[in-house]
């Protein structure tokens, strides 16, 4: 019987709390000048944001290895088809 | 022995195994959901990156407080919607039933709030092919983006339409005592979707209305 330990209610409550932060943290951070900067902050604050669901909410992180790894391929896939296409444009 | 595992399938040996084949199910859906999105990502960067001033434009058209509202609202019934798992585990009725229909109810007004949203982009003619006018330079690409903006949003809010119905699906089977701790495989699944649609949204969200605030 594994993956039966059950998060407590007060980790989902704390996830949120965060995760309406980072919200506040993304827009406020998108009227400071930033630059360059600006889009990669965002992102990376949307990735900060999903990690803390998949991990929490969706429990990937006491979930069997394989369910880890399909989640992974997902994100895997779309890094892999952003990028190469940007390769293309960006090289013209 | 059979009551104890009255919601076993045949081919599983213990629920166990029930329990991991269909989480492996819906993980398996949820990277094609991944992959579906990821193409519109895709094509949403390259067309940025051809047209960064038409973008950056088009982006301070778009309504941040009514979508930064829906972000927060989403966000909350992710909260709702993983209370209803952990009350599903407990085996929780009222419970279970109380924070699902509170999570449809979150659903309903992040759609609300988007038709209200999609309103006032008509008003403000930024709809294509429905009225859009920018007097700015640059329309086409301007149009570009707001087909873009409404193709992303719309899908989205199409998985946001089939959620709710999920879940209110649900919830009608939990007040009618479908679920117990040791079956709730239906809560468990619908709520990784849930959760997946909102992390999408996490994603939609900085790139089309934050783009170039400052």
């Amino acid at each position: 019987m594994i993956n039966r330990t059950y998060t407590h209610p007060k980790v989902y409550v704390l996830v949120w709390l965060v995760l309406l932060a980072l919200l506040a943290l993304t827009i406020g951070s998108a009227f400071l000048s930033l630059g360059w900067a600006n889009t990669p902050l965002n992102l990376a604050i949307s990735v900060t944001q999903a990690a803390l669901v998949m991990l929490f909410s969706m429990h990937l992180r006491s979930a069997h290895p394989l369910l880890r790894i399909i989640a992974v391929i997902g994100f895997f896939g779309i890094a892999i088809l952003v990028s190469l296409s940007l390769f293309d444009v960006l090289a013209r | 022995m059979a009551n104890r595992v009255a919601s076993l399938a045949h081919q599983f040996d213990d629920p166990e195994q029930q329990r991991t084949a269909s989480n492996l199910g819906i993980w398996l859906f949820l990277a094609t959901e991944i992959l579906f999105f990821g193409v519109l990502f895709a094509a949403y960067a390259i067309t940025r990156v051809r047209f960064p001033e038409a973008f950056a434009a088009a982006s301070r058209l778009t309504n941040l407080p009514l979508a930064g509202t829906n972000t927060a609202v989403l966000v909350t019934s992710s909260l709702t919607m993983a209370l209803a798992v952990h009350a599903a585990q407990r085996g929780a009725r009222p419970a279970l039933v109380g924070w699902l229909s509170l999570t449809v109810a979150l659903g309903c007004a992040f759609l609300a709030i988007k038709a209200v949203e999609y309103r006032l982009d008509y008003l403000e003619h930024l709809v294509p092919r429905l009225g859009f006018h920018y007097a700015g330079a640059q329309a086409d690409q301007v149009e570009l983006f707001f087909y873009m903006y409404f193709f992303i949003t719309g899908v989205h809010a199409l998985h946001v339409l089939v959620g709710i119905g999920c879940i209110a699906t649900i919830a009608v089977m939990a007040s009618r005592n479908a679920f117990s701790p040791a079956y709730f495989t239906p809560v468990d699944v619908t709520g990784l979707y849930w959760h997946l649609v909102d992390i999408i949204w996490l994603f939609v969200f900085p790139i089309l209305y934050l783009v170039s605030r400052s």
